[in-house]
C-alpha cells in the first residue's frame, strides 16, 4: 500500500467512526474528553498522588514517575494496535483468512519483552518497599485506631517530644515536620485503611493487629486523606487529615493537650452545658479531667453504647478544625481558607488558635447535635440492625431541646 | 431480528430489573442485594448487547435446523423432583438439607435446560450430544472430581480423629506411600489397561469411605473428648489444670504476625518489644476496646505464664461481691510462646493501673496504659 493510499485509507476509517458514533455522542464524547483533561489539571487537588510532600511520598512518586510513563506508553500502543485491528479487520462478510498456529519466535520475543519490563520495575518495586517498610530509624510513635468512621489517634510517652502523659486526640493526626513518624495502626471494628496521599501510601488498620505507617513531611502544612477499604455506610465520609507542625509549634499542641481541664466560669451558660454533657454525652465521649458532681472522675463507657466500643475523645475539641470523624469542619468557612491557605510559616500559628467564638462553625454543630444521623449516614438507630446487639454505630439522635443544644455549644467551646 | 442469546439476556435484564425495584420496597438493608442486583442488570444487559451485535456469535445462525425427532430419556426430572423434596424437607429438618436442595435443584434445572436445548439443536444426533458436553463437561467433571475428592478426604480425616496419634502418622505415611506408587506405576506403564488403573482407585476410594463411615460411628479418640471438655478459652490462671493444651499455641496461629507487642522473659526480667521501639519497653499503650494480641516468649529456665491484671469485676456470687480480673496465657515452657489476647474497654480507675505480670517472678511487671 503506498502512501496516499494508507492516507486515503486511514481517512476513510476517521470518517466511518465518526459517522458511527454520530453527532450527539460526539458531543458526549468531546465533552467528556475536556472535562477529563481539565480535572486532570486541577490545581486543587489536595489528594492528588503526584504531589509528594515528605520523603515516603517521594518514594513512592520517583518509583511511579518512570513506570506510569512507560505503562503510559504500552498502553497506547496496544490501545492503538486493538482499535486499528478491530476496524480493519472486522467482519465485512470477507473470507476468513488461512489460519495459522504458533510463531515460536514471535510469542517467545513477546513473552521475554514483557518479563524483562516487568523484572526491571520489581527491582525498583522491592527497593521502594524495603525503604517503606523502614521502622528502625522511627523517631515518634503515634498509635492511629480506625473505626466506623473515624480515626483515632494517641500518643504514648514519649519525652523526647515533651510527651509526659498519653493524648488522645481524633480526626487531626498532628506531626512535627522532619520528624520520621512511625503510624501503628489498628481497627476497633472492621478494616479501614490509612491513606494521606501527600506522605505515604496506603495501609489497611485491621482488628487485632498492628500494622505500621511511616509518614514524615518537610514543610509545615495541612494534608488530607481518607479511608480506602471499604468499610461500612460512611466510608466515603470517613476522611482523615494530618497537621503538620514546625518542631516549636508542635512542642506548644503538646503542652495544650496536656493541659488541666479547666471548668467553665460559675453560673455560665458553659456550665449549664457541661452538666448536660455529663448527663447525656459523657456516656460515650470522654473529656480528661471531667468530674462528676459528687467528685468522682466521669469516665465515658462507650463500650456498652457504641457498637465499635468507643467515641472520639472530646477533651481540647476546640483545638482541631474538624468534628465527627473531620466529616465536618469545626471553622467557619472564612475561617478556616485563612488557616488552610497560610503560607508554611505562620500556618502553625494559625491553627494552634484553634476555635474561637467567632470562628466556630456553629450551624454544622448545631445541626449535628440537633440530629446526627440527619447529617451523616450511619446506622445509628440500633433498632433497625440487630446485629449490633442494641449498641449504635456512629452518633445517635438525641432529641435535645435547642436551649440544651446552646448550651453545649457553649460548653465545647471551653474545651480549647 | 433479535438473536436467541439477546432475547435469554434481556429477559434476564428485565427480571433483574423487577427484582432490584422489589428489593428496594421489601428490604430494610438493601446494600448487598441491591449491589448484587444492580450488577446482574448491568451484566445481563452487556451481554445481551454482546449477543445481539455478534449474533450469538453465529455468523452461519439458521443453517442448522432443528430436531424434530422425540426426545431422549433423562434423569433430570427425577433429580429436580429430589431437589424440591430436600427443599420442602428442609423447611422443617434444618437449614443445611434446604440449602442442599436449592443446590440440587438448580444443577439439575440447569443440566436440564441445556439437555432439551442441545437435543433440538439440529438434526443431527451425534452433533447435539457433542454440543451438551462441550458446554457442560467443563463443569460437571471439576465439580464432580471436587465432590468425590470432598468425600474422600472428609472420610480420611473421620479415620485420623478416631485412631491414635501414633497409627495416625503411620496410616498417613502409609496411605502416602501407597498414593506415591501407584502415581509412579501409572507414570511407567503408560500402556496400563485404563480399567485397571480405574479399579485401583475406586478399590482405594470405596476403602477410604467404609473406613470413614465405620470411624464417624465409632467416635473420635478419647484424648479429643477430654481436650474439648477443658475448655482451654476460659480464664484459668492459677495451677495448669489442662492437660491437652497446645504448649507452643503461636507456632500455630497466623496472629503471630503484627501482634501488638512481645512480652519477653529472660533471666527473670520481664520487658516489652513493640514495633516502631528501639528499646524493650516498660509500658504499653492499649487504646480502649481495642482487641489486642500479644506474645509471650518465655526464655528462662521454668514454666511460666503471662498474666494481665485488670483490676476488679463482679463476682458470679455472693451478689455485689467482686474478684480480681485476671486474662492469661497458658503456660510456656523454655523457648515456648503463648499468646494472649487483650480488650480493655475503660482506663483503669484513678490511683490503680493495669499490668502485665508472670506468677514466681517478683517485682517485674509491664504497665497496660489505657488513654
Amino acid at each position: 500500500m503506498n502512501h496516499s493510499a494508507k492516507h486515503l485509507y486511514l481517512k476513510h476509517l476517521v470518517t466511518s467512526v465518526l459517522r458511527m458514533v454520530g453527532k450527539k455522542s460526539r458531543t458526549l464524547f468531546g465533552v467528556s474528553l475536556l472535562s477529563f483533561i481539565a480535572a486532570s489539571c486541577a490545581k486543587n487537588a489536595p489528594q492528588d498522588t503526584w504531589q509528594p510532600k515528605g520523603p515516603n511520598a517521594k518514594i513512592i512518586d520517583d518509583l511511579q514517575q518512570p513506570v506510569f510513563a512507560v505503562a503510559g506508553v504500552i498502553g497506547l500502543i496496544v490501545a492503538v494496535a486493538v482499535i486499528y485491528s478491530v476496524l480493519k479487520y472486522k467482519d465485512r462478510g470477507q473470507p476468513i483468512p488461512e489460519q495459522t498456529h504458533g510463531k515460536p519466535a514471535l510469542e517467545i520475543t513477546l513473552t521475554i519483552i514483557p518479563a524483562l519490563i516487568l523484572a526491571v520495575v520489581a527491582v525498583f518495586t522491592f527497593g521502594a518497599i524495603f525503604k517503606l517498610a523502614k521502622t528502625d530509624d522511627t523517631e515518634m510513635i503515634i498509635n492511629v485506631t480506625g473505626q466506623q468512621w473515624w480515626w483515632e489517634y494517641d500518643y504514648p510517652v514519649q519525652n523526647d517530644f515533651g510527651i509526659t502523659q498519653p493524648i488522645i486526640s481524633s480526626g487531626q493526626l498532628v506531626l512535627p515536620v522532619g520528624t520520621k513518624v512511625l503510624l501503628r495502626e489498628t481497627s476497633r471494628d472492621v478494616i479501614h485503611s490509612y491513606w494521606i496521599p501527600a506522605l505515604n501510601g496506603k495501609r489497611d488498620a485491621v482488628p487485632g493487629r498492628i500494622q505500621t505507617l511511616r509518614l514524615e513531611a518537610d514543610e509545615p502544612g495541612i494534608f488530607t486523606g481518607q479511608c480506602t477499604e471499604f468499610c461500612g455506610l460512611s466510608h466515603a465520609n470517613m476522611r482523615m487529615e494530618a497537621v503538620a507542625l514546625s518542631k516549636a509549634d508542635f512542642a506548644k499542641w503538646v503542652a495544650n493537650q496536656q493541659a488541666a481541664y479547666v471548668a467553665p466560669a460559675k453560673d455560665s451558660l458553659a456550665q449549664q452545658g457541661e452538666a448536660v454533657f455529663l448527663n447525656q454525652c459523657v456516656r460515650c465521649h470522654q473529656v480528661n479531667g471531667l468530674m462528676r458532681a459528687d467528685g468522682t472522675p466521669a469516665i465515658a463507657a462507650p463500650d456498652e453504647n457504641v457498637w465499635s466500643g468507643s467515641a472520639p475523645n472530646l477533651t481540647h475539641l476546640m483545638s482541631r478544625n474538624t468534628f465527627a470523624g473531620a466529616s465536618f469542619d469545626l471553622l467557619s468557612k472564612q475561617c478556616r481558607d485563612e488557616v488552610w491557605n497560610a503560607p508554611s510559616d505562620v500556618i502553625g500559628t494559625k491553627y494552634l488558635a484553634g476555635v474561637s467564638q467567632d470562628c466556630l462553625n456553629q450551624k454544622d454543630l448545631r445541626s449535628w447535635l440537633r440530629n446526627a444521623p440527619e447529617m451523616l449516614p450511619m446506622y445509628a438507630n440500633p433498632t433497625q440492625l440487630a446485629a449490633t446487639g442494641g449498641k449504635y454505630r456512629g452518633m445517635p439522635y438525641l432529641a435535645l431541646s435547642e436551649d440544651d443544644i446552646s448550651k453545649l455549644v457553649a460548653y465545647l467551646l471551653t474545651l480549647k | 431480528m433479535f438473536s436467541t442469546g439477546f432475547k435469554y439476556f434481556m429477559g434476564v435484564t428485565v427480571l433483574s430489573v423487577v427484582a432490584l425495584i422489589m428489593s428496594l420496597f421489601v428490604l430494610d438493608q438493601v446494600a448487598i442485594a441491591g449491589v448484587a442486583l444492580s450488577m446482574l442488570v448491568v451484566a445481563a444487559a452487556l451481554l445481551g448487547g454482546i449477543a445481539v451485535v455478534t449474533r450469538d456469535g453465529n455468523r452461519q445462525s439458521g443453517v442448522n435446523e432443528q430436531s424434530t425427532d422425540l426426545v431422549s430419556q433423562s434423569i433430570w426430572p427425577l433429580v429436580t423432583s429430589i431437589g424440591v423434596v430436600f427443599l420442602a424437607l428442609g423447611l422443617v429438618i434444618s437449614s443445611a438439607v434446604f440449602f442442599g436442595g436449592i443446590v440440587i435443584l438448580l444443577a439439575a434445572l440447569a443440566e436440564w435446560m441445556v439437555q432439551s436445548w442441545s437435543e433440538r439443536a439440529s438434526k443431527d444426533a451425534n452433533y447435539n450430544a457433542s454440543a451438551r458436553k462441550r458446554l457442560l463437561n467443563p463443569i460437571e467433571f471439576p465439580v464432580l472430581a471436587a465432590l468425590g475428592l470432598g468425600i474422600v478426604i472428609f472420610s480420611f480425616s473421620r479415620i485420623m480423629l478416631t485412631v491414635d496419634k501414633t497409627t495416625g502418622a503411620s496410616l498417613f505415611i502409609v496411605f502416602g506411600s501407597l498414593v506415591l506408587i501407584g502415581g509412579i506405576l501409572f507414570a511407567i506403564k503408560p500402556d496400563m489397561k485404563r480399567s485397571l488403573g480405574a479399579a485401583i482407585c475406586v478399590l482405594g476410594a470405596v476403602g477410604i469411605v467404609a473406613g470413614g463411615i465405620v470411624s464417624a460411628t465409632s467416635g473420635v479418640r478419647e484424648e479429643l473428648v477430654v481436650a474439648k471438655g477443658e475448655s482451654h478459652m476460659a480464664p484459668e490462671c492459677g495451677e495448669e489444670r489442662s492437660e491437652h493444651f497446645d504448649k507452643n499455641a503461636t507456632g500455630t496461629l497466623s496472629l503471630r504476625s503484627s501482634v501488638s507487642a512481645t512480652i519477653e522473659l529472660l533471666d527473670g526480667q520481664l520487658t516489652a518489644r513493640l514495633v516502631g521501639f528501639q528499646d524493650p519497653q516498660k509500658s504499653l499503650t492499649i487504646s480502649r476496646s481495642a482487641p489486642t494480641n500479644l506474645i509471650f516468649h518465655n526464655l528462662d529456665a521454668k514454666d511460666y505464664r503471662l498474666v494481665a491484671e485488670l483490676g476488679t469485676r463482679a463476682a458470679a456470687e455472693p451478689e455485689g461481691a467482686t474478684e480480681k480480673n485476671l486474662v492469661c496465657t497458658q503456660l510456656a515452657a523454655q523457648g515456648f510462646e503463648q499468646l494472649l489476647l487483650l480488650k480493655i474497654d475503660k482506663p483503669a480507675p484513678e490511683g490503680t493501673s493495669y499490668r502485665l505480670v508472670v506468677p514466681g517472678v517478683e517485682g517485674q511487671s509491664i504497665e497496660l496504659v489505657v488513654p
